[in-house]
């Protein structure tokens, strides 16, 4: 008895701090859980006319959550298709030569435009649930997310070095072990940083999608955004402010509990050796290691895996070894029978697109192609708006050691955090200082779209190397000769990607920011971003359709010319890796 | 250091079984032009049973392609590959291969780099657990099982290549520059380690490729050593028998003697001592620019200076820390500029090139550039240029020219040291944006040169 009562004082004793971090973690889970459930009553529920929001603060972490999980679970299916289009388009040279510039029009096309169109096809599609809603919600974010994640991957596995593939070779890896054993963990580093930048920007579709009106329909979901804008409704300040406090509170624990643990176990897969590397700590991943619970739950499953392990002979196959063998057998007619369906829904979507286009009157041609340049004037000068403050701003944080400790996180937040939740407090400003919607808007795609350029700034700052300032210091090379001959050609290739990045935000940002509905009442500002969701507004497709495409051209022709001309420029003249 | 295996090992060298051959293979690279750059001219190579074979050539002269075309990794462009007399289609099976550069999965342990390839075999993970923990053990490695190779050093790694190579039993171990990244004394220790592990006559692996441009080292390991010679092709020169008495001796008279032909064989073929004669430039042939810099030769013109005016080239080599190879590259570019002449394998500083050592900064551009319009590619630029009257000329006019009459060229790499070359003699200037090449202008305002403007004249 007395050596039982030992044994249990001596286990407590080896656990004394442990339990209760275990408990958080069930009660964390069991949360997760629940939620989980709840979104899947919310999905099946019956679809409503309008949305009713409980506007108290103790509705909001429900709502929090289910924003949260649209957002993880399209994450979820941008990976997959990533790893799937990637890996295709990365593998098959012939298709590569067609699906990735298909990934970069995708990538330049403002697909916020085609929200209004993909809403009421998915809403029709279930009239009486509210799937339709949440699947078009979760298909808008992963548009958001999906094309740079991908880039990401099909640039990583083209750059697998030649000796790691010859082992491959060598020692006969089928595409499977490939895949998982050299190709995977090689784009591992490249796939989490795409994913963190990919998910930040997601909260801005999600915002948009949650808050979605058409006229007079309402195609709010429950969830952080439509919190917002019922509150900006009703004019209550201080759920207002609540929801802006839930969403910097999720992204803020986003990355401590999923991005911050996900990059510190990501380091075990850097390739390059040697040389001064900064360890990145995780205190959720030391938590999550020192975890009793974890360790014998991943014990346990280690055991179960091996008692599983010997009656499947030979390979270690996974779920499904026919499969992976069917794959290996053909991949040729696979991956051709897969892009001929692919042209062929293309080609089938040209043929729809165009028949919608001969409906339209050339007055609306005319209208989108002014209106178009008017946009474009306004995402210029939104950019060189962001740039004339980040630039020497982003200098100043990332040039100095202590102040990026400060700036860097709080500029990565406000970077993540959605500016559509903003518009209608800017709004309400505006309109009291009397400035218009087409001035104003130029400050609305300004404030999603600054971040990036500073973002981009600093980490250009902090990559300057050491060596090159102190040589203007001790040259005595300063103020403004220095910006001009050091830090401005040191950080304009990461300037280049800022702009580029915040360009691209601020097309699609138009087309919610020309065209604003406040207090009941549309305001709206002449520009091709206003065409759009007045087309959308008014249901007229063939308008719609004419307007999305003169946009589409008119990004995918200014990234053909003036940003990879910036590239190049930032390339030959400016790069320090050469 | 105990081999008494190898030292038992007893050959007939009548009834050598061939394992794998190489019959008359010639290949050839794609230029990003579209053109075939042909890398290999004709080589046939035989592996028997028991034995080492090293294959042995600067840089450059497609060694590793020659091993790659044996292991199946790369198809040649002609002739054909057998293993145990059958053609070979896709990989080579009873081959594996000690890469140089380790090639080791960095998210990968020890035991997990050795273990996957046995489970890429369908070997059953329990098996394979157990057969990779012994062959870490055979290579020195055990108590590493669960490093990572960024933990262990170059050697270690290697040792890690070697067991994930040995761990599937090969009938014939390939190792390209195995040694190379690795440092000496630890270099030194491996090749014992991998003679002991080859002379165990009852385990695989039965025969030993590798590849070299180490002369002592093939010279210590090899029984035959096969040398490869010249750029783009290269050819068989020669192939060595080595039937020293193992273990060998570095220091011993047949050592060295060994060492000095093989010294002799590679210097006489990569410098010839009768040059192309003087009719022979003229028609239309361009010499090929050696892909090096001109502080480089600048520093081998100095380095023969302060030593008498006199080198040789495996001298020079070790004493400057150079691959041998490379160091043949050097003088062969300084033989071409006339500063130096190269009877044997000795290298003497030509009258001209004494007088550039001792010249001044800015007689020694005016030397090199006079130097530099004898060769036919800089005076026919020069020539253009100058009916230019000041205007500038694109770049691809001189990539034309080098594609057109050095067909057989890597013509980015011969356009960068034309342009090293001529930048150097203040014979040109390049402005890289544009691609645009122009006569060089001295914009010195206190003194302007005749010499620009009429270069060597």
């Amino acid at each position: 008895m007395r050596r039982l009562l030992s044994e249990v004082f001596d286990r407590f004793g080896q656990a004394r701090r442990i339990p209760w971090l275990d408990l958080v973690l069930v009660v964390g889970l069991a949360g997760l859980f629940l939620s989980f459930i709840d979104l899947g009553r919310e999905w099946t529920g019956v679809h409503r006319q309008s949305i009713t929001i409980d506007l108290s603060p103790a509705a909001l972490p429900r709502y929090t959550m289910f924003s949260l999980f649209r957002g993880l679970l399209a994450y979820v299916l941008s990976l997959g298709f990533t790893i799937v289009y990637g890996y295709w388009a990365a593998k098959d040279r012939l298709a590569g030569r067609f699906l990735l510039p298909l990934l970069d029009i995708l990538q330049s096309i403002p697909v916020l435009g085609f929200m209004p169109g993909l809403v009421l096809a998915l809403v029709a599609l279930f009239p009486h649930s509210n799937i339709g809603l949440e699947v078009a919600a979760v298909i808008m974010i992963f548009t958001g997310q999906a094309w740079n994640m991908t880039f990401s991957f099909v640039h990583s596995l083209r750059s697998i070095p030649a000796d790691l593939r010859e082992a491959a070779t060598v020692y006969r890896f089928d595409w499977w072990r490939r895949l998982r054993n050299v190709e995977l963990p090689f784009a591992t580093m490249g796939l989490v940083w795409n994913s963190m930048m990919s998910m930040a920007g997601g909260w801005f579709f999600l915002m948009i999608n949650e808050s979605f009106q058409l006229g007079d329909r309402d195609f709010r979901l429950p969830g952080i955004g439509s919190y917002m804008s019922v509150a900006v409704e009703q004019g209550r300040v201080g759920a207002m402010l609540l929801a802006i406090l839930a969403m910097i509170t999720m992204i803020v624990v986003l990355d401590q509990v999923l991005w911050r643990p996900v990059v510190v176990w990501a380091q075990k897969f850097r390739v390059e050796e040697g040389g001064e590397q900064i360890v990145m700590t995780s205190w959720f991943l030391d938590w999550f290691r020192a975890s009793r619970l974890v360790r014998a739950l991943r014990g346990r499953f280690r055991d179960l895996r091996q008692r599983l392990a010997p009656p499947q002979v030979a390979s270690a196959a996974p779920a499904a070894p026919e499969l992976r063998a069917a794959v290996a057998r053909n991949p040729r007619i696979l991956s051709v029978v897969s892009l001929a369906l692919l042209i062929g829904i293309l080609v089938w979507g040209g043929v729809k697109l165009l028949h919608l286009l001969q409906q339209v009157p050339a007055g609306v041609w005319g209208v989108s192609i002014t209106s178009a340049f008017i946009t474009l004037g306004r995402v210029l000068l939104s950019t060189l708006i962001g740039t004339a403050w980040a630039l020497p701003a982003g200098l100043a944080i990332g040039l100095s050691p202590r102040l990026s400790r400060i700036f860097q996180p709080i500029v990565q937040i406000a970077a993540s955090f959605p500016a559509p939740m903003l518009f209608p407090l800017v709004i309400a400003l505006l309109q009291w200082a009397g400035v218009t919607l087409g001035w104003g808007s130029i400050l609305l795609m300004l404030l999603g779209t600054q971040w990036y350029i500073l973002f981009n700034v600093i980490a250009g700052a902090m990559a300057l190397p050491a060596d090159l300032r102190e040589a203007a210091t001790s040259y005595r090379i300063s103020g403004w000769r220095r910006f001009r001959t050091v830090y401005f050609p040191g950080v304009f290739p990461y300037l280049v990607t800022g702009w580029v990045t915040a360009a691209g935000g601020a097309w699609n940002a138009s087309i919610v920011a020309e065209y604003v509905t406040f207090k009941g009442q549309t305001l709206r500002a002449h520009g091709l971003g206003a065409e759009i969701s007045s087309a959308a507004a008014a249901a007229n497709f063939p308008a719609l359709a004419a307007a999305i495409l003169v946009m589409a051209l008119l990004v995918v022709a200014f990234n053909r010319t003036v940003w990879r001309w910036c590239y190049r420029v930032a390339e030959e003249r400016f790069s320090l890796s050469r | 250091m105990s081999v008494p295996a190898t030292a038992r090992r007893k050959r007939t060298p009548d009834a050598r079984e061939i394992l794998c051959e190489a019959r008359h293979i010639s290949h050839d690279f794609t230029l990003p032009n579209g053109k075939p750059l042909r890398v290999l001219e004709d080589i046939s190579v035989a592996v028997a049973r028991d034995e080492v074979v090293a294959l042995l050539g600067p840089s450059g002269s497609g060694k590793s392609t020659v091993l790659r075309i044996l292991a199946g990794l790369i198809k040649p462009s002609q002739g054909e590959v057998l293993y145990k007399g059958q053609p070979l289609t896709g990989l080579n099976p009873g081959v594996a291969i000690v890469f140089q550069s380790f090639a080791l999965y960095p998210w990968m342990t020890v035991r997990q780099n050795v273990q996957v390839v046995l489970e890429a075999r369908g070997v059953q993970p329990a098996h394979a657990a157990d057969r990779a923990e012994r062959t870490i053990g055979r290579v020195g490695l055990g108590g590493f099982e669960d490093a990572y190779p960024r933990e262990l050093s170059g050697g270690m790694k290697q040792r890690v290549g070697m067991a994930r190579a040995l761990v599937v039993d090969p009938e014939i171990l390939f190792m390209d520059e195995p040694f190379s990244q690795v440092d000496a004394l630890t270099a030194e220790s491996l090749r014992a380690e991998v003679l002991d592990i080859w002379g165990a006559k009852e385990r695989n692996p039965s025969s030993i490729v590798m590849v070299s441009h180490d002369i002592r080292e093939v010279a210590f390991m090899a029984n035959r050593i096969v040398v490869l010679g010249g750029n783009n092709p290269a050819r068989v020169r020669t192939v060595v028998q080595n039937d020293l008495e193992r273990p060998r001796d570095y220091q011993s008279p047949q050592c060295v003697a060994l060492i000095d032909t093989l010294y002799s064989v590679i210097t006489g073929s990569e410098l010839p001592d009768v040059a192309p004669a003087a009719a022979d430039r003229e028609a239309g042939f361009i010499e090929p620019l050696p892909n090096v810099s001109p502080g480089e030769i600048v520093g081998l013109l100095e380095h023969l200076d302060t030593r008498g005016g006199k080198g040789d080239v495996f001298r020079i080599a070790s004493q400057t820390n150079n691959e041998f190879g490379q160091v043949i590259t050097l003088v062969k570019a300084a033989e071409m500029l006339n500063f130096v002449d190269t009877p044997k394998s000795a290298v003497l500083l030509e009258p001209e090139g004494r007088r550039f050592v001792k010249a001044s900064p800015e007689q020694r551009k005016r030397i090199w550039r006079e130097q530099l319009l004898k060769l036919s590619l800089f005076r026919e630029v020069a020539d253009v240029l100058r009916k230019q009257r000041g205007r500038p000329i694109d770049k691809d006019f001189v990539l034309e020219t080098i594609v057109m009459r050095m067909p057989q060229e890597d013509y980015e790499k011969v356009f960068l040291t034309f342009i090293a070359w001529a930048r150097f003699g203040e014979l040109v200037s390049y402005d890289e944006a544009p691609g645009t090449i122009s006569l060089y202008q001295r914009r010195r305002s206190n003194q302007v040169t005749p010499d620009a403007q009429s270069p060597g004249e």
